[in-house]
């Protein structure tokens, strides 16, 4: 597809208290990086969540989104899966395509 | 890197709470990771969360609770409790036999002891304690590898270990998670058992576990996967047994009676000898509506209701203020702030309000040419904006910077004299004559030594210097920020001077002083908050932009920064040079006033603050200079309630420094913006202090701090009590008790609110940290539409009507 690179694209959304743990796998699992949005609203299985609060970004919701050579991601993939088991929070993995994969490796 | 095993960890870890610092000590809910499930669910190892039976009826035999509370408190929690039956030819309500059991019927509260301490523990505390020191005499060699690292270089040298121990430690894998990994295979865990069993590991030092994961988020020098690598690690080599779950809530000593029994003794207590076999199976039939593991909390909720009844009853509705009030007091939510506001109303040209001790403006705050910073802001944010102060006078600031210099150069020689390996010998023979009569002084005459160090080291807080607000923040910020602040508080016109007053407390020698100072400041003194909200109002540009929204301040009102010593009571102007001579009368109106209400205030606290007299009430302000006292003052003891509303549903209202009061007018509020953010923050740090008191209290030994008089400091970390151990958690007995009497009631947190129900709920529903807290029982809201309306009480399934005035003490 135009000269573009497969990678596998995670997001996850948690509860901004549960992020840190986030981090850590993402980063032990060699992603080069990753894009962090807090404060972001919706429903799902808890209900309504609010999206950014004034004084409070210890009780929202932050999304985290990083990309990883597909045969890196399976790792992260399940530790992300163990660590949603028992605590709230949602994991999106689809396919995704990049123009400059030495960004991610 | 193992990362199933890493997310294995932080499972394990998810319920822990972060515990800060003593030196901006936050205060927590200790079970805040219970808080998505009941409250009643939340017992955990040596914590209970109730009273003692014996209390409950001591308070119903003094009328603190009355019958009509223990109706309401069945009414809420059983429902199915109604109707009559007949017992021995007496017709009875069904709420009336399962109180009568309640009275009857004896139970015991499990004990809430401390855990005990095997030698593993006791290992890893000193461990850890000797890692995390940020001002140790030897600093621990190979630190910067890691603690996992650092105790595998180490440990090959332990002399506490067995030799063969010390042997193997050199083969042990280099990272922790291969460490950790390889001592789950040792130990003999099974796959699915490891989340549980590093769950049960985590259970043992909470203390040193929570700041460990506090410190992992917010440092990273630490984490609780190289913890458990060590831990783990341990238990392998030696051979101790594993834990396979982690120890369930502590029984009760005493099994309560049988469900026939019980039924039986109540039945006879009514219809006496005529009472039969089918009386008693009816009877039987409600007491298994209410069984006795349900009677604790029972009485607790009766308690709180009754509070809560007659905290309602004693709401008013003043008229509005309709003058132009001349002088506006703005302080901040914390109760202590409630008495101060009472005293200096009584002036009739006075107007106060209630809003968060930080003022809206979060910040990240330095003296001038200070070293280190503070955090002024909730915990419930990041600091991403550094306010700094810019002397008016520069040749003044730095003769003032020599001076501080010169002192900062005599204190470290000193403390290096003083801390050597032979240095402090000789140090002794020399200036041991000078220390022991500061000591002499300071004992006997604590105020006076108090001036002359104050005149001798003239604090930073006294050169006149301006904030540096506009540098911190940008014009569109700054107005943002006044804008949200006059929202929240609801303020309609503006008097000609307007006082913004932060608090801090002042103490010696107490290591809790932070646990003193403002909550919503991060434990910090609020003084830069006030000077920087201060400075946003007073700038022109500002005022131009808030004009643009409808916000009008007249071009008389001038802004000015205060802070109220809640130990002494006096509240000091800050930025004094600032002040416009047309305003100089105000200030000194303003002076006057709150020096009378000092007056009156500190005799009133007096009359609860152990060992003090309202007669004297300048040894009361003599504490904050003591360092032999204990109780420099009561901090938040008592809080109860908070209420969000105008101040004319309180004003003239003795709520004895019980309440958290924020000002709030639906009127300014269309959308429910400003609602929301007091739901979502200031109510939140309201409900972690709740929670911090009520544990403490309840719970000494396991989730308070024990009394003070035997601790002793780990750096700025924490406390331990004695010399080694598990770091302490929560509050000091003696913020919560006196000898073996609770000064604290214990209650779950009265929220308040004059808003419409609609926007309420709205907001409730929203978001989770609200309906976490109200569903599951952590705290209550009663509200009214507006001051004509019913009051109502929020439960999962809808609003209903609230209970009426309760009759007792």
């Amino acid at each position: 597809m135009n000269n573009l690179t497969q990678m596998t694209r995670l997001e996850v959304v948690v509860p901004a208290r549960d992020a840190p743990a986030i981090r850590d796998l993402i980063t032990s699992a060699g992603a080069t990086g990753y894009t962090s949005v807090s404060g972001v609203s919706g429903i799902g299985h808890h209900g309504q969540h609010s999206g950014a609060l004034l004084f409070n970004e210890y009780d929202t919701l932050t999304m985290l989104i990083t990309v990883l050579p597909p045969n890196n991601a399976g790792e992260l993939i399940d530790a992300v899966q163990e660590l949603l088991s028992t605590s709230s929070g949602v994991m999106f993995v689809s396919d995704t395509y990049v123009s400059r994969p030495d960004y991610f490796r | 890197m193992n990362l199933i095993l890493r997310a294995q960890v932080a499972t394990a870890a998810h319920d822990i709470v972060p515990s800060w610092p003593m030196e901006s000590f936050i205060a927590v809910n200790p079970l805040a990771g219970h808080e998505p499930r009941p409250f009643e669910t939340a017992a955990a190892p040596g914590v209970v969360l109730a009273r003692s039976r014996d209390a409950y009826l001591a308070d119903a035999d003094r009328g603190r609770i009355v019958d009509t509370d223990l109706e309401a408190a069945l009414a809420e929690r059983v429902p199915e409790l109604a109707g009559q039956l007949t017992i021995g030819g007496k017709s009875v309500s069904a709420v009336s036999v399962a109180i009568l059991d309640m009275r009857i019927t004896p139970w015991t509260s499990p004990v809430a002891a401390a855990p005990t301490a095997p030698w593993l523990d006791e290992y890893l505390a000193i461990w850890v304690s000797s890692y995390l020191n940020p001002d140790p005499l030897w600093a621990m060699p190979h630190k910067q590898h890691g603690f996992y690292q650092a105790w595998r270089t180490l440990a090959r040298r332990d002399p506490s270990l067995p030799r063969t121990v010390r042997r193997t430690v050199a083969e042990l894998p280099v990272e922790p998670d291969a460490a950790l990994a390889w001592a789950l295979v040792k130990l003999g865990v099974p796959a699915d058992a490891v989340t549980e069993t590093l769950r049960s590991e985590l259970h043992h030092l909470p203390g040193w576990v929570g700041h460990i994961k506090w410190r992992a988020e917010r440092i990273g020098d630490i984490d609780l996967l190289s913890y458990l690598g060590v831990r783990l690690t341990l238990r392998a080599l030696l051979g101790l047994t594993r834990l396979t779950a982690p120890p369930g809530p502590t029984q009760a000593d005493v099994t309560p009676p049988a469900l026939w029994h019980r039924a039986e003794h109540v039945a006879r207590s009514i219809g006496g000898g005529r009472a039969d076999r089918d009386d008693i199976a009816a009877v039987s039939r409600i007491l298994a509506t209410h069984p006795v593991p349900d009677h604790a909390l029972t009485w607790q909720q009766a308690y709180e209701l009754h509070y809560r009844a007659a905290l309602v009853d004693g709401l008013r509705d003043t008229d509005p203020f309709t003058p132009r009030p001349q002088l506006q007091l703005v302080m901040c939510i914390d109760p202590r702030s409630e008495g101060m506001r009472r005293h200096v109303e009584v002036l009739p040209e006075v107007e106060t309000f209630g809003f968060a001790g930080f003022f809206g403006v979060p910040v990240r705050f330095s003296r001038y040419k200070a070293r280190g910073a503070i955090n002024s802001l909730p915990a419930l944010l990041t600091a991403r904006h550094h306010l700094t102060e810019h002397p008016t006078h520069s040749a003044q600031a730095e003769n003032h910077t020599m001076r501080g210099r010169a002192r900062d150069a005599l204190r470290r020689s000193t403390h290096r004299a003083d801390s050597g390996t032979v240095t402090p010998f000789a140090f002794a023979e020399v200036s041991g004559w000078l220390f022991g009569a500061i000591s002499v002084l300071r004992t006997l005459t604590p105020t006076l030594q108090a001036r002359i160090h104050r005149f001798l080291t003239p604090a930073t807080a006294t050169l006149p210097s301006n904030v540096t607000v506009a540098d911190a923040f940008t014009l569109e910020e700054r107005a943002a920020m006044a804008e949200t602040a006059v929202r929240m508080m609801g303020i309609t016109q503006f008097a000609p001077l307007v006082v913004l007053a932060g608090h801090a407390s002042e103490s010696m020698n107490n290591l809790y002083q932070s646990a003193l100072d403002c909550g919503a400041c991060g434990g910090n003194p609020g003084a830069a908050n006030a000077r920087a909200s201060a400075a946003i109002f007073n700038a022109p540009d500002v005022r131009v932009l808030l004009a643009a929204r409808g916000i009008d301040i007249p071009s008389d009102s001038f802004f000015i920064a205060a802070e109220h010593n809640t130990v002494t009571d006096a509240v000091t102007l800050l930025d004094q040079h600032l002040i416009p001579q047309s305003h100089v009368d105000a200030v000194h109106t303003f002076n006057r006033a709150q020096h009378t209400a000092a007056e009156i205030l500190i005799r009133e606290r007096a009359q609860d603050l152990p060992g003090a007299s309202p007669h004297s009430p300048s040894r009361v302000q003599r504490r904050a200079h003591d360092w032999a006292e204990v109780y420099p003052e009561l901090g938040l003891a008592g809080n109860a309630a908070m209420v969000i509303g105008p101040r004319r549903m309180t004003r003239g209202v003795n709520l004895d420094r019980r309440v958290f009061l924020h000002s709030y007018q639906t009127e300014l509020d269309l959308d429910g913006a400003a609602l929301e953010t007091i739901m979502t923050a200031p109510l939140v740090v309201a409900q972690w202090i709740n929670h911090q008191y009520y544990f403490s209290a309840l719970n000494p030994a396991t989730l308070g701090a024990g009394t003070k008089t035997i601790h002793n400091a780990v750096g700025t970390i924490g406390v331990l009590a004695g010399h080694t151990g598990d770091l302490r958690r929560g509050l000091p007995w003696q913020s919560v008790g006196l000898g073996d009497q609770l000064f604290h009631e214990p209650m779950r947190l009265t929220v308040i609110i004059q808003a419409p129900l609609d926007s309420i709920g709205r907001i409730v529903s929203r978001n989770q940290v609200l309906r976490n807290l109200l569903d599951n029982s952590w705290i209550t809201l009663t509200a009214r539409n507006d001051s004509a309306a019913p009051w109502h009480r929020y439960t999962p399934y809808g609003w209903t009507a609230a209970p009426t005035a309760l009759k007792g003490t």
